[in-house]
């Protein structure tokens, strides 16, 4: 008797292991609906936006079912990978450019310049974002359709600066005179994960190079004149900046920035809502990067975000009419109105909510400008992730703590991006 | 060390003066900085992050004060309803509650044979039992992905109370054994000498010996579960199948940190292990180190 029990108990629990979570599988077809996975690749934040751009779709496509997921950012890459491995790949996923190169480098994507050539939609994506996509892989197809970009920008308390500085003169001395240690500071550097592209931003912006790499391949992040910036930068560290900064990644430098005591700090538009929440719209202002010793305004170009379809979709046509409603001016607009972003469709950018809010009027002006130069960074590169995270943001951190000089420093990454551009060009025939 | 006045023979009881002091030992003093002061020395140090937590979950967005007031609670109204933590937390639950009672249940059976039967390879088994800790489970997450796609166990909770359950036993299976080593087999010999089966001897009279073992083993299998982010997140690809520990990374997006939301639900997240841990911390201590007396 007590076997049968112990028996039936396994049986029991077999059944329910089983049981658990089941459903039905996404991409089936039931009663004529097509079912299409999408794969949000900033999962929390923005769901309740895809929820509402969804629920539009569906009622305008009703038989279309667009199954919704999530993924958090910093795991993304790694669920992609893992997807692409094990063959089971969503319909539709976002994608920036900044790990495009990976993705097509497993020839999971599918080339959308066939669709985007027969779409509603096509000559009405910024042109600016479709070269950064297609700078990005070897064979120049457009694997990513763009929905969105960023700038980078200084946010700043416009009741401790209440003018915005032009030229990086005026903000070193503003960063000095508006500390007053150890209650207020002029700045705050991100010294901790995500520090490297700030910095290639800001020491681009001051010199004024327009390529990373020169003719010849060897790469400007060495440059004499950038070298100038950042041992201005380092010596900001400690004095006109809080001690913590060596540390701060991303969530820390919003947190220190949101209680006060910073008057500027740099990030990109993304962070606005963030920044209403702490502050309050009317107390917070952006300027872009100050223009440089050229000049002339020049931007690091920020990942292109946008969507993809994969080359595994059984379902290739609702997925590509997802895309298309998804980059439509409608919803591009909604989309980018709800992020603060700059969207990628041109008829949204001449939405009135667009000049309505001010970071992001000097964001389009600035993209728009004929006199801005935008340096696109090579993505391209399978090594560019690791050199500017694993490689040199501890070494960052030695020039802040005067562990290291700024040219060494400088001189290093210089080193390894030249390597990987050589052997990238190697393989590529390029 | 007694404190009784002594007595001389022969002589009655002399009552105590009550209005002298007794003198304070002075081990006492001792005592306080030896023992006391450290003690609270590491509690402030562990439940400053707690207290960290508890401000950011009920103070409103943008306060700055060390003390939360006002008190808000729409950060939790945020995690469970507009994140979905109340689908988290029940996912959470069902793959912490299988995945415990699939361990416990594994490893005593595993200890069990470990403990009481002695067979060729019993040594090599448990030295490969120990090295499996040092595989980390990123590793395996595709060769794992793949099987369970065979089995067509993704998008499905079973394929997480199945891998946290693997990962779980080897050090159960070890531990366990050592709880069982603990019990005398001559009791279980005097059992079975009686009538009783192997089975029904160790039912009858080596599992209630093994009452702390089972709770630490299943508490110690319930918290690596609960805790665990990366299968949560990679064997599983549906918004409503997803884990607590995927649900508070949603809070940090790429552009912003919602930190309210984030130290919600880290609340949320710790409340149950906590209660759990207050109830059995007192088998959890004994079983511990009974475990560790013989393995």
């Amino acid at each position: 008797m007590k076997r049968t029990t112990a028996w039936a108990a396994i049986a029991v629990l077999t059944v329910a292991v089983a049981g658990c979570g089941s459903g039905s599988d996404p991409g089936s077809e039931e009663s004529g609906k097509t079912t299409i996975t999408f794969w949000d690749n900033n999962g929390g934040t923005r769901t309740p936006i895809y929820q509402e751009l969804i629920k539009r779709f569906e009622t305008a496509n009703p038989t279309i079912h667009v199954e919704y997921v999530g993924i958090p950012i910093a795991s993304v890459q790694q669920k992609y990978d893992t997807a692409i491995a094990g063959g089971d790949t969503p319909d539709v996923g976002g994608v920036t450019t900044s790990y495009l190169a990976n993705l097509v480098g497993q020839q999971a994507l599918e080339p959308a310049d066939d669709w985007l050539g027969k779409s509603a939609v096509n000559g009405k994506l910024a042109a600016p974002m479709l070269d950064s996509v297609r700078d990005t892989v070897p064979d120049g197809k457009l694997y990513l359709v763009p929905g969105t970009s960023n700038l980078d920008v200084v946010w700043y308390l416009k009741d401790k600066l209440p003018e915005a500085p032009k030229t990086w003169d005026e903000f070193f001395t503003d960063a000095h005179e508006l500390t007053k240690a150890p209650d207020q500071y002029g700045y705050t550097i991100r010294g901790g994960a995500g520090s490297i592209f700030q910095v290639l931003a800001e020491m681009y912006a001051y010199s004024g190079v327009t390529e990373f790499f020169d003719a010849s391949g060897k790469s400007t992040v060495n440059d004499p004149k950038n070298v100038e910036y950042l041992t201005k930068l380092a010596g900001l560290y400690k004095k006109d900046t809080p001690e913590a900064d060596v540390t701060n990644d991303f969530p820390k430098m919003v947190a220190a920035f949101g209680t006060g005591k910073i008057a500027m700090m740099h990030h990109n538009l993304g962070s606005y809502n963030d920044q209403v929440k702490a502050h309050g719209a009317d107390k917070i202002g952006a300027f872009a990067l100050p223009t440089g010793l050229s000049g002339k305004r020049t931007i690091v170009a920020n990942p292109v975000d946008g969507f993809a379809v994969f080359k595994g979709s059984e379902h290739k046509d609702a997925a590509w009419k997802f895309v298309e409603f998804l980059v439509s001016k409608e919803s591009n607009s909604y989309w980018n109105q709800q992020t603060g972003q700059i969207p990628a469709n041109t008829e949204a950018q001449g939405d009135s909510w667009v000049t309505a809010l001010p970071h992001l009027k000097t964001a389009v002006d600035a993209l728009n400008d004929p006199n801005t130069a935008v340096v696109s960074p090579p993505y391209y590169l399978p090594q560019f992730s690791s050199i500017t995270k694993a490689d040199t943001e501890p070494l960052f951190q030695k020039v802040l703590l005067g562990q290291m000089k700024p040219q060494e420093f400088l001189d290093t990454m210089a080193q390894k991006l030249t390597d990987a551009q050589a052997e990238w060009k190697k393989a590529t025939g390029g | 060390m007694s404190t009784d006045v002594a007595i001389r023979p022969g002589r009655a009881h002399a009552p105590q003066n009550r209005s002298r002091r007794r003198p304070r030992p002075k081990r006492d003093r001792g005592r306080v900085l030896r023992l006391y002061v450290p003690l609270g020395l590491y509690l402030v140090f562990t439940l400053i992050p707690f207290y960290w937590m508890v401000v950011f979950a009920v103070r409103p967005s943008g306060s700055t004060t060390p003390v939360p007031w006002p008190i808000t609670f729409e950060h939790f109204e945020t995690v469970w309803n507009d994140i979905g933590y109340a689908v988290f937390f029940r996912n959470s639950v069902i793959v912490g509650v299988w995945s415990l009672l699939a361990t416990t249940v594994l490893a005593v059976m595993g200890g069990y044979a470990l403990s009481r039967f002695r067979f060729r390879g019993r040594s090599l088994f448990m030295v490969v039992l120990l090295c499996t800790q040092f595989i980390p489970g990123a590793m395996l997450l595709i060769p794992l992905f793949t099987i369970f796609k065979t089995l067509g166990l993704i998008n499905n909770l079973g394929s997480l109370i199945v891998a946290d359950t693997v990962f779980n036993l080897p050090l159960s299976v070890i531990l366990m054994s050592g709880f069982i080593s603990a019990v005398p087999f001559t009791v279980e010999e005097a059992a079975m000498v009686d009538g009783c089966t192997r089975l029904r001897a160790f039912l009858a009279v080596v599992l209630p010996q093994l009452r702390p073992g089972l709770i630490a083993v299943g508490s110690f299998a319930f918290i690596h579960t609960w805790n665990n982010f990366l299968f949560a997140l990679m064997f599983v690809s549906r918004q409503d199948s997803f884990t607590i520990p995927v649900g508070l990374s949603y809070t940090i997006g790429e552009y912003s940190a919602d930190f309210g939301a984030l130290a919600a639900g880290g609340v949320v997240a710790a409340v149950p292990v906590v209660c759990v841990f207050a109830v059995v911390q007192r088998y959890l201590v004994t079983g511990i180190s009974a475990g560790a007396v013989k393995g």
